[in-house]
């Protein structure tokens, strides 16, 4: 092998893939003489977008950018950081206006081709690095997940709840200090177990991480994962059908209706619309140097129970959230928090 | 650990070796052959998918498992039709056929059920406790109240291991594997063999995946194989090529894994990846001949054109 001359043989292949990459896209765009003021936006995963949750409520976010402002969009999976460059590269170099990168993951690559890239601004949901055109994007889900553990610890009967978490990054560590933060709120002897399984896909990981907890008492199960949540739903269900009472819980999206049978409610993300709401942001220039904040008071972070299951909620946890959830809007929760955003302190 | 959680450990060890067991005992037979198939990953979610179709089409897990096999035999018939009939690098080959299998899967998924996807309730495979045997003390729930596929597993290490090393089969399996040039002089069809061991490979992982999704966990995800392709290589390693070391290899590695929740869950607060990490050092020790003899098929990967 041939690695004497690495660097610049990459320097070499690189504007051949950036070509061969924007044709497709130009192709897949089907008008090649497209008005050069019609938006055009952008989402990177680095997971498939069929979860059900984290990443379908981006891609959803896409599609009501299509809608409501007439961009026109693409989207592309990215299976390794290897691929984050060389995916920026492609949308910056053919002029796409927006990139919604969509996970902690793209933070590092984001800088790097905003800096080769001046005139495109990125977007890194959940991203802790800024600079003059990339912005992280940061959803408070905290407040929703802090109000997700307030319902789990009014439905616990066991006294046990746990957690399932695919990689323990910033921002889903977060999740689950704030929602260990709502169970200690409502009863500080309740015990909170923690498993991270090292994959966000990983359905029979999670399952087993799942069948662990349950198997050590747990009876309300939250996850931070992607896909894998399906396994975590389906763990519930199995000890349901045996007889028990447990109760999963929904995030990222409001996926109450993805397993209604099991899960009592979700700390939802309102992707879409802050997506929207950013690319509004973006068109009134207003995107730069800073983070754009997503959180309960936008009503974009919540905590929705389910229908199917609410005639099992106690009134006292219904009223309880209700008034936390408009204490959180007003400023007056102190919810903890994992700090990882550039600048940021520990306020809000 | 109480006698209780020893036994939920070990019932979870099992669940989760079993996969790995199927696969890589496929992949075996596969590598005993000298072709050395990295496309396995693909072989198993499109057997994931495959079972979780077959089994709504046909509204039964059963038939769903055989549409699994056959969707991984196809993956690997891909495979074998470039790196053992054109001779393409086999490395290369089956690392595209296992992003093609990744890919293809999802798109077949999205077009399916949506592109922002849904949890499918699948007719699962339900648990079959063998009557005597699952009574056994600690070690009976786990090993013999498993779903069916985990018997083929059981079943399939002792007559892999007959087949392979007492019967004429076998030593032409063999001898493909260990000087594909001399088996051929002596009237061995070596790429028939390999192909025939390729697309066993296939169907095992095929049936790896429909495990996955209709024994474990009940459901579809994209990419929910999660490397286990390659996790099932590394078991042919450590098992050191031999069926039944590979059964054992995999329920150790599933053993790791399952300790790791186990771990987590009882409140210890460590860095999970090190457990991870342990089975691969020591298969890292198998390969470097650390753990007991081992050695691979001298003929391994190496593309091969008949002489005439």
């Amino acid at each position: 092998m041939q690695l004497v001359n690495g660097r610049r043989l990459h320097w070499r292949i690189r504007p051949v893939v950036t070509l061969l990459v924007a044709g497709l896209v130009a192709g897949c765009g089907g008008e090649s003489g497209e008005p050069s003021d019609t938006l055009r936006v952008a989402l990177l995963t680095s997971g498939p977008v069929s979860d059900a949750g984290w990443y379908a409520g981006a891609y959803d976010g896409l599609l009501l950018i299509e809608d409501s402002l007439g961009a026109s969009i693409s989207h592309q999976q990215t299976a390794t950081p290897a691929e984050f460059d060389e995916a920026f590269i492609a949308y910056a170099s053919s002029g796409y206006d927006i990139i919604f990168a969509h996970g902690n993951e793209y933070q590092d690559a984001a800088i790097r081709a905003g800096e080769q890239f001046p005139d495109v601004t990125i977007v890194v949901s959940g991203g802790g690095r800024i600079s003059e055109n990339v912005a992280p994007l940061i959803f408070r889900l905290e407040e929703g997940s802090y109000l997700a553990g307030m319902a789990a610890a009014y439905m616990t009967e066991s006294k046990v709840v746990g957690m399932v978490g695919g990689v323990a990054i910033p921002p889903a560590r977060g999740t689950f200090v704030a929602f260990e933060a709502g169970v200690r709120a409502v009863d500080p002897e309740i015990e909170v177990l923690e498993v991270f399984t090292g994959d966000w896909n990983d359905v029979a990981a999670a399952k087993e991480a799942t069948v662990a907890q349950l198997s050590r008492g747990a009876d309300v199960i939250i996850h931070n994962l992607d896909a894998a949540s399906f396994a975590v739903f389906q763990a519930v269900r199995e000890v349901v059908d045996e007889g028990n009472v447990a109760y999963a819980v929904g995030m990222n999206s409001d996926q109450n209706a993805v397993a209604p049978d099991v899960i009592i409610g979700s700390a939802v993300i309102r992707i879409a619309d802050a997506f929207l709401a950013t690319a509004r942001l973006w068109q009134s220039g207003g995107i730069g140097g800073a983070a754009i904040y997503a959180n309960t008071e936008q009503d974009v972070i919540d905590f929705v129970f389910n229908p199917v299951l609410m005639d099992r909620v106690p009134a006292e946890a219904i009223e309880r959230i209700a008034s936390t959830k408009a204490a959180i809007r007003a400023g007056d929760v102190d919810i903890p928090r994992v700090v990882f955003v550039e600048g940021e302190d520990e306020g809000r | 650990m109480s006698q209780i959680e020893l036994v939920l450990f070990l019932e979870s060890a099992v669940r989760l070796g079993i996969p790995l067991a199927l696969a890589a005992m496929g992949e075996t037979i596969t590598e005993r052959s000298g072709v050395i198939n990295i496309g396995l990953e693909g072989s198993i979610i499109a057997g994931a998918l495959g079972g979780a179709l077959g089994a709504l089409a046909f509204d039964g897990a059963g038939l769903g498992v055989m549409v699994g096999a056959l969707a991984g035999l196809t993956v690997a018939l891909v495979f074998a039709v470039f790196a053992i009939g054109l001779g393409a690098d086999q490395i290369i080959t089956g690392t595209a056929v296992t992003i093609g299998g990744l890919g293809m899967t999802g798109a077949v998924y999205q077009a399916r059920f949506g592109a922002t996807g849904t949890e499918l309730s699948l007719p699962t495979l339900a648990p079959l406790a063998i009557p005597g045997l699952s009574d056994i003390p600690i070690v009976g729930s786990a090993l013999f109240a498993q779903a069916p596929t985990a018997y083929v597993a059981y079943v399939m290490a002792p007559v892999a291991w007959y087949v392979l090393f007492r019967t004429p089969w076998g030593l032409e399996l063999r001898a493909t594997g260990e000087a594909p040039t001399a088996a051929e002089a002596a009237g061995v069809r070596v790429r028939t063999v390999r192909f025939a061991a390729t697309l066993f490979g296939g169907a095992m992982a095929g049936i790896a995946g429909a495990h996955l999704a209709l024994a474990h966990a009940g459901t579809f995800a994209e990419n929910m194989s999660a490397g286990k392709g390659f996790i099932a290589i590394a078991v042919v390693v450590l098992g050191r090529w031999n069926p039944i070391l590979v059964l054992f290899a995999a329920l150790f590695f599933g053993a790791a894994s399952a300790l790791q929740f186990f771990l987590q869950a009882l409140g210890f607060d460590l860095a999970y990846q090190i457990f991870l990490a342990f089975p691969y050092v020591l298969t890292l020790a198998a390969l470097a001949g650390w753990v007991g003899k081992s050695r691979a098929p001298a003929a391994l990967a190496l593309p091969w054109e008949p002489h005439r």
